[in-house]
């Protein structure tokens, strides 16, 4: 629920020629402009990347765990993903696969059951400790079957694993019980962060606050020094030598450190970054971006390419059981009214249960409109009528449906206030859930006591679908029976495909299939493709976001 | 002697109360620890993998049973450890504690001088002058917390850059804390200290000590400070709970570490452990100022001596 990421925008600009001679002549203008005294640096900028210097970058919450599998929580990632090392790299514009500490795209065999990865043999964890094809099968075994004991989960992206085998000392294989088509990409995410053996051993507290300085992986950054809950201070790797070969930076991080400072007062947070307390911060509510803007300063919108921020209406409550019902919430909520009034322009109007960058999109043409008319037409239909205070009754019962409020999600509470404005219009009652995340999360699979789930999940994979609807994982429509079997069983016959079919034109078609059911049902309401953003100064170049919109800083590089 | 044991006693009686209704209440909150840290969708875990977790750290007992547990852990020294990030409570404690009692204690001079600037100005001076910082406690007392600290960041540091917020060196990280937190500690000691200062100079010994050539600031601080501090003491006490509240909010609105932040992050993560040591250190430690506050002042205030030797 805590993934996201974007990386719609213009992606960062890789510094090409023309950029680095536009910024030499900027910097030229400004130098005349400025005191004929300063003796500034001539044209630092049009040089290209400078080595050196700390980039402080500001963070909204404290991060819970560097487990990998458990890192989807974005403090959490950003650690990971800058202090890790994966088989394969995900490129976040094109969401295609490339070697990173495997020397090539993995062999798969015709069902997609066993993966065979070459790996390189010159890479080392920063605790000096080779990386091995031993250590890597190692690495994959905990993430793909877990460790009750210790408390260790199975990673979300890694599907049917059966077990690891080294081939010989650069040669590693992975089989799978049934086929596992999601598995090249499910290493390539921040949830297979490669570990070094003293590493794998720790149990879940081990990887908690207190103890970043010994997460060892192999990543360009290691972890100098922490404040619990305060900041993190990242180093480095000198020696770091295999980046992705798409990288523009081959070698160490530009910066020396990084400063990782947690503020989680959004004013806080962006007033500092505006003053120029900081390089970088993540999370810039749509009501702040102006701020930011207009301090000189750029937003980075990076897109999530998973399912999009919406409503998930479960429709086994006895209120919800009727399509009427949840096709009269489709019709009644104004949509557009929501995205123009509460985001910006960084949050496009979602066209199908996935973003229009996610692998597996398929647009569901005039699937949301806005039509209120329908809406009171399909439940005097389905037998509501209008009560003495305007809210819709049958059989001596209240159309009253309770929303959770989404934490970790922008804006989620401004969303349902005025959602539940455009559904009293209606006549459908929309209370909010009140309480904080533990008190959201205990409630959250309980359908007595919430009937529709806002949520989001981001994954640049065809399995993000089946992340979020699925009985095994979120099941954000509480699709399972007491039995123990899908209620919806086609639904959920459609997502095991989406995460089982080898090939990847018959993913596509399944995950099609299953935005289709989605429409049909009338099982969910999009609001917006969400996005990521950050606020980024102007001396700070080279700032990219990985594919789900988590911060790669070694390619960052600080100007003057 | 026996006015202090038994003072004594009703202070124990206050802490083990607070102990024992600190828990019951941690209990009521919705969620558990294990649904805070394991219940989160994205995991994917089972309701029965999630009893198998609530059985290894023992939540899946009794209440009554884990109060036992924790009530003798706490006599003899064990704090418990951390459900959320599996560190003892000692440790986490041993590290937030000297942030916030700097924090704390620094804030609480600061008041105290703001608090005696604004009476001494209140008291004495020309007219307006006294209206005008008369005034001033009311509008302390009624600003909050929360909306003074972001309006002395964004003025301050944002707008003139005077202290920087991120990455400051530790005294420059204190003075907007230690300011945030003086202010609303300041506005009810200055206002007990205005009002004692008025009854005081109204006493018919004060008249006498004038009659006899002694000058405004002999009067001042000799016979007036003397006997209005009593009443101030009494309050000071009172406001050691509005500084540990103070705390909880400037810790996170600056983004410092201590058991303000603690406290937040424990509620939220519904670490019973850890809440529960942080409920009986700060009940502990206003019952024992309190307790030092009623003790000390025979010893200032001559009438009370008599009241209690009575």
């Amino acid at each position: 629920m805590i993934r996201t990421t974007p990386q719609r925008t213009p992606r960062r600009r890789r510094p090409s020629i023309r950029l680095a001679v536009a910024a030499g002549v900027a910097s030229t203008m400004a130098l005349t402009a400025c005191a004929a005294g300063e003796a500034a640096a001539p044209g630092a900028a049009s040089e290209g990347p400078v080595t050196g210097g700390t980039l402080t970058y500001l963070e909204h919450q404290a991060y819970t765990t560097l487990y990998p599998p458990a890192a989807g929580f974005y403090p959490n990632g950003a650690l990971v993903n800058n202090l890790t090392a994966r088989l394969l790299h995900q490129d976040p514009e094109t969401l295609e696969l490339e070697p990173w500490i495997a020397t090539a795209l993995p062999e798969v065999n015709d069902d997609a059951t066993e993966y065979t990865f070459d790996i390189r043999t010159d890479v080392t964890y920063s605790d000096g400790t080779p990386l091995t094809a031993e250590n890597v099968v190692a690495n994959l075994d905990l993430f793909g079957l877990g460790d009750q004991d210790r408390a260790l989960i199975v990673s979300e992206a890694v599907n049917n694993y059966e077990r690891g085998e080294v081939v010989d000392d650069d040669t590693v294989r992975f089989h799978f019980r049934a086929p596992a088509p999601g598995f090249a990409q499910a290493v390539s995410t921040i949830n297979s962060g490669l570990l070094a053996d003293a590493t794998l051993e720790r149990d879940s507290e081990g990887f908690g606050p207190g103890n970043a300085a010994d997460i060892i992986g192999a990543g360009p950054f290691t972890v100098e020094s922490e404040q619990v809950g305060t900041s993190i201070r990242l180093a480095a790797r000198e020696d770091y030598a295999w980046a992705p070969p798409s990288a523009e930076n081959q070698g160490r991080p530009y910066v020396d450190a990084v400063d990782i400072v947690i503020a989680p007062e959004d004013s806080v947070r962006i007033g500092s970054l505006a003053s120029g307390q900081a390089h970088i911060a993540r999370q810039v509510e749509p009501q702040h971006e102006e701020q930011v803007t207009s301090a000189g300063l750029s937003l980075h919108a990076a897109q999530t390419n998973g399912v999009n921020n919406g409503l998930s209406f479960r429709f086994d409550h006895p209120l919800l059981q009727d399509i009427r019902v949840r096709r009269a919430l489709i019709a009644g909520i104004d949509r557009e009214e929501v995205v123009s009034s509460i985001f910006s322009d960084a949050y496009p109007l979602a066209t199908s249960s996935l973003s229009s960058t996610a692998l597996g999109y398929s647009e569901q043409e005039d699937a949301y409109a806005y039509d209120p008319e329908l809406a009171e037409q399909l439940l005097d239909d389905a037998g509501w009528v209008v009560g003495a205070d305007g809210i819709r009754v049958r059989d001596g019962q209240r159309l009253r449906l309770v929303v959770n409020e989404a934490l970790p999600q922008p804006r989620s509470r401004d969303v349902i206030t005025l959602v539940a404005q455009q559904l009293r219009e209606i006549g459908v009652e929309l209370e909010l859930f009140q309480g904080d995340q533990a008190a959201q999360t205990a409630a959250s699979t309980d359908i007595d006591q919430i009937q529709i789930y806002h949520s989001m999940v981001g994954r640049a994979d065809f399995d993000v679908i089946k992340s979020q609807f699925s009985i095994d994982n979120r099941n954000t429509l509480l699709n399972e029976g007491a039995d123990g079997q899908p209620i919806d069983a086609e639904l959920e016959a459609l997502l095991q495909q989406v995460a089982s079919e080898p090939d990847t034109e018959a993913r596509a078609a399944a995950s099609a299939a299953v935005q289709a059911h989605l429409t049909e049902q009338a099982y969910v309401l999009p609001f917006f493709e969400e996005p990521q953003v950050y606020g980024v100064q102007p001396q700070v170049h080279g700032f990219e976001t990985e594919s789900v919109g988590r911060p790669t800083l070694s390619g960052v590089w600080l100007e003057g | 002697m026996r006015f202090a044991l038994r003072r004594t006693g009703q202070a124990a009686l206050v802490v083990v109360a607070t102990f024992v209704l600190a828990f019951l209440l941690l209990q009521a909150l919705p969620g558990d620890a294990i649904v805070a840290r394991y219940a989160s969708p994205e995991l994917g875990l089972t309701a029965a993998q999630l009893d198998e977790l609530r059985a290894v750290y023992g939540t899946d007992q009794p209440i009554w049973v884990q109060l036992w547990h924790s009530a003798a852990g706490f006599l003899t020294g064990d704090l418990g450890t951390s459900l959320q990030s599996g560190a003892s409570v000692e440790t986490l404690l041993a590290a937030a504690l000297p942030s916030t009692l700097l924090l704390a204690s620094l804030g609480f001079v600061v008041a105290v001088l703001l608090a005696v600037g604004i009476a001494v100005a209140a008291t004495n001076g020309p007219g307006w002058l006294r209206r005008g910082f008369r005034s001033l406690p009311p509008l302390f007392v009624s600003i909050p917390v929360f909306w003074l600290g972001i309006v002395l960041l964004q003025v301050l540091s944002f707008r003139l850059g005077l202290v920087p917020v991120i990455n400051a060196s530790p005294a420059e990280a204190l003075i907007l804390p230690v300011l945030t937190i003086a202010v609303p500690i300041a506005a009810p000691l200055a206002q007990v200290l205005i009002r004692s200062i008025d009854d005081t100079v109204a006493e018919p010994f004060i008249a006498v000590a004038r009659s006899r050539g002694a000058g405004p600031g002999w009067v001042l601080s000799r016979e007036v400070a003397r006997n209005a501090l009593l009443p101030t003491l009494t309050i000071a006490g009172v406001l050691f709970g509005e500084l540990v509240a103070g705390a909880v909010v400037t810790e996170t609105v600056f983004a410092r570490s201590g058991l303000g932040r603690l406290t937040q992050e424990a509620v939220a993560n519904r670490d019973i452990p850890v809440l529960q040591a942080i409920v009986v250190i700060s009940g502990v430690g206003f019952v024992v100022i309190n307790l030092v506050v009623d003790l000390v002042s025979p010893a200032i205030d001559p009438r009370l001596r008599r009241a209690v030797h009575a």
